[in-house]
């Protein structure tokens, strides 16, 4: 179930999040690398966890958004944000094609223009 | 006699509040009150009673638990705290245009200082993000109404007595002084300790106040969290929902877990200052309070940046002709914005001798917050990029909140560096920064707002050529006034004093004329909002804004059209007793448009 509902699209969107759990991920190692101020217990444990708290927050926040989002999407139509009750608007993958033949159209007319 | 005297006034007082209740619940029958919401609920049946209508007059303003208008009580509500916050700045700023002290006391710029910051971050942002939240989630999300329209109504009413209480030192009332301990209250200032007069009732009355409205702050935030979850249209799922909604419900969030706890430290504040307590009186008291302080006070910035970034991400594709880029990372980025926002609150206190370790990891955790707020800018960037942009009012003021939005994002990456952090601590660079994010960028959301919805909500079109005026000498304004405390600050100026020395009167200048070209913007806001609501052209059309071409309409302005088509009963307001049922000829009583 987890991995049909984390398909390739469901990562890519999630990536927008994992750049920040990296940036702490980084500090993490390079304050255990280079630490200039040593060590003591109660001083460094807070420092780590200052650091793992948020990135503990940030990774299970994301899951669990991702996996409404992504099992809504699956489990039910998928409109355009804000506008699943308005009338006339279909589902998203029919008016993203739409909007993508009325581009090719007026594309196509540029040409003609070009071409004329 | 003294104590008879007050007996007796007790019992006047509690007289007058039976006589008071007495005369609602005649003129109200309470127990019948359903909402209607939604343009839709009327003519329910013999057994499920539903009013016809509201009161009228000034009663429906009092009594009603109808989210549009708590919405517009909100609206006012916060435009009023705007107009006073902005006239206290500019008293300030005239009197930065000398070196010396001139037009006022040092005293009293403190005390307009704190009171312009309070009233600014608690009487106009929280409430003017409500204002737009309370109208437009509940159509947006197609629920007949908050989920608890009582509470609602209540939340409102406890902000009104906030503001007296936060303002009280100003009214002339006798041995009570305004606060001046800034709006951040750091003990042992605030605590009253030392020679000053701090220890005035003023500062209680105040801390009283801002207790309120945190209080207030909650009980929506909790209503939002539950309508969200729970009052949602079954078309709108979790993939479904719009932008303003996720951002109002992120921050709903971050007050649930901020505002307690100030309302707790400002309580162990009172008792310290009232009741002998010494929570911020003893050995590491002072830095206690700054954790407690700033652990609320730096979520309480997103709390105010995240749903304008709603706004500007709704309005903005509106206007340039296509839907949103990368929707899902602006949605992504708001929830990891409100979980790091929880870590990142001692960059506010990197010169305070905190071990170098924590400050490390603070500085981290800020650097890291800088992506999802810098994502949602290239989004935005990208959802212009080769769009179909038209330059109306709305768009102007969001295209003018990503551009100031970039300066203050910038400026601020550079303050979450530690060594950087610590030569411009304290100094007007800090203030140049953050006014650009409240001025620059959260008002001029408030203003896209404002203008994007003024048909929805007057019924009437605003003047487009006194809103593009509101816009320029708001731009020109902001960007004059604060870059050049950038450049103060640079210069090594602090912040917060009444006096400086002559070396800065030149920039100190120009700030004080950008201050006064926005004040003249805001002047022309004013005239153009409220002649516009009493005498604009009626907004025959549910679609003013031609959203249908570009297939961009949203659930609020069908709720418009149907509105406008049907004239049913909601809201009871006059002029729909002017409009054509049929939606057919337009009929407008004014040419400004």
């Amino acid at each position: 179930m987890a991995t049909k509902t984390f398909d390739k699209d469901t990562i890519l969107d999630l990536t927008v999040n994992m750049v920040p759990l990296a940036i702490i991920l980084f500090f993490v190692v390079a304050f255990a690398v280079v630490n200039p101020f040593g060590f003591e217990s109660l001083a460094s444990g807070l420092q780590y966890t200052l650091l793992i708290a948020p990135f503990v927050l940030l990774a299970v926040l994301t899951y669990l958004s991702g996996k409404a989002i992504a099992g809504s999407e699956k489990s039910g139509t998928v409109y355009p944000p804000g506008q699943a009750t308005v009338p006339g608007v279909g589902p998203l993958h029919e008016e993203e094609e739409k909007a993508e033949a009325a581009l090719e159209e007026s594309a196509d007319a540029d040409a003609e223009e070009t071409a004329e | 006699m003294e104590v008879n005297g007050q007996l007796a006034l007790t019992v006047l007082m509690g007289v007058f509040l039976i006589a008071v209740a007495a005369w609602l619940a005649r003129i109200e029958d309470w127990r019948s009150y359903t909402p209607l919401a939604g343009g839709g609920a009327v003519g329910g049946t013999k057994e499920q009673y539903v009013s016809e209508e509201k009161p009228s007059g000034l009663i429906r303003w009092l009594t009603t638990v109808d989210h549009k208008d708590i919405g517009m009580l909100y609206g006012v509500y916060s435009l009023i705290a705007f107009a006073v916050g902005g006239l206290m700045v500019v008293a300030m700023r005239i009197e930065l245009a000398d070196p010396s002290m001139t037009l006022l006391s040092n005293t009293f710029y403190n005390s307009l200082l704190t009171s312009h910051g309070i009233t600014m971050l608690f009487l106009f942002g929280t409430p003017i993000i409500a204002a737009f939240s309370n109208y437009f989630i509940p159509l947006l999300i197609g629920a007949d109404d908050m989920a608890f329209p009582r509470i609602n109504a209540i939340a409102f009413w406890l902000l009104p007595p906030g503001a007296l209480l936060i303002w009280a030192g100003f009214f002339p009332i006798p041995d009570i002084i305004p606060a001046q301990t800034a709006w951040t209250m750091y003990t042992p200032l605030s605590a009253g300790v030392g020679s000053g007069n701090q220890m005035n009732a003023g500062v209680d009355l105040m801390l009283l106040g801002l207790h309120l409205t945190g209080v207030s702050a909650t009980m929506g935030a909790i209503n939002f969290i539950a309508t969200i979850f729970t009052e949602r249209n079954e078309k709108v799922t979790w993939a479904n929902l719009d932008i303003f909604s996720w951002t109002i419900l992120t921050q709903s969030g971050l007050i649930l877990f901020a505002f307690p706890l100030l309302g707790s430290a400002i309580l162990m504040l009172l008792l310290d200052r009232n009741f002998g307590t010494a929570f911020f009186s003893v050995d590491g008291g002072a830095i206690l309070w700054q954790h407690l302080f700033w652990f609320f006070g730096h979520p309480e910035v997103y709390i105010l940046v995240l749903p304008p970034m709603g706004i500007v991400s709704l309005v903005l594709p509106r206007f340039a002709g296509r839907r949103l880029f990368g929707f899902k990372f602006v949605v992504y980025s708001t929830l990891a914005i409100g979980v790091l926002s929880f870590g990142v609150w001692a960059h506010h206190m990197f010169a305070t001798g905190i071990d170098p370790r924590l400050r490390a990891s603070f500085m981290a955790v800020s650097l890291a917050i800088a992506i999802p707020s810098a994502v949602k800018t290239f989004n935005w960037i990208t959802t212009m990029w080769n769009g179909n942009i038209r330059l109306t009012t709305p768009m102007l003021f969001c295209i003018g909140f990503v551009s100031n939005f970039i300066i203050g994002g910038v400026t601020g990456v550079f303050l979450a560096s530690i060594p950087i952090d610590l030569i411009l601590h304290d100094t007007y660079y800090v203030v140049g920064h953050f006014h650009y994010i409240v001025m620059g960028a959260i008002a001029f959301a408030g203003f896209a707002g404002l203008y994007y919805w003024f048909p929805i909500y007057t019924g009437r079109m605003y003047q487009t050529t006194l809103g593009k005026w509101h816009f320029w000498l708001s731009m020109i304004g902001t960007n004059l006034t604060f870059f050049v405390m950038v450049l103060l600050g640079y210069g090594g100026m602090p912040r917060r004093y009444a006096t400086y020395l002559p070396q800065f009167a030149t920039m100190h200048q120009l700030a004080t004329v950008g201050a006064l070209i926005l004040l003249v913007g805001q002047m022309i806001f004013v005239w153009n909002f409220v002649q516009s609501w009493l005498e604009g052209p009626k907004v025959e059309d549910g679609d003013p804004w031609d959203l249908g071409e570009d297939n961009l309409t949203t659930a609020e302005w069908t709720w418009f059209e149907r509105k406008l088509q049907t004239a049913v009963t909601d809201g009871g307001e006059e002029e729909d007793a002017e409009l054509a049922t049929d939606g057919g000829e337009t009929v407008t009583d004014a040419d400004d448009e």
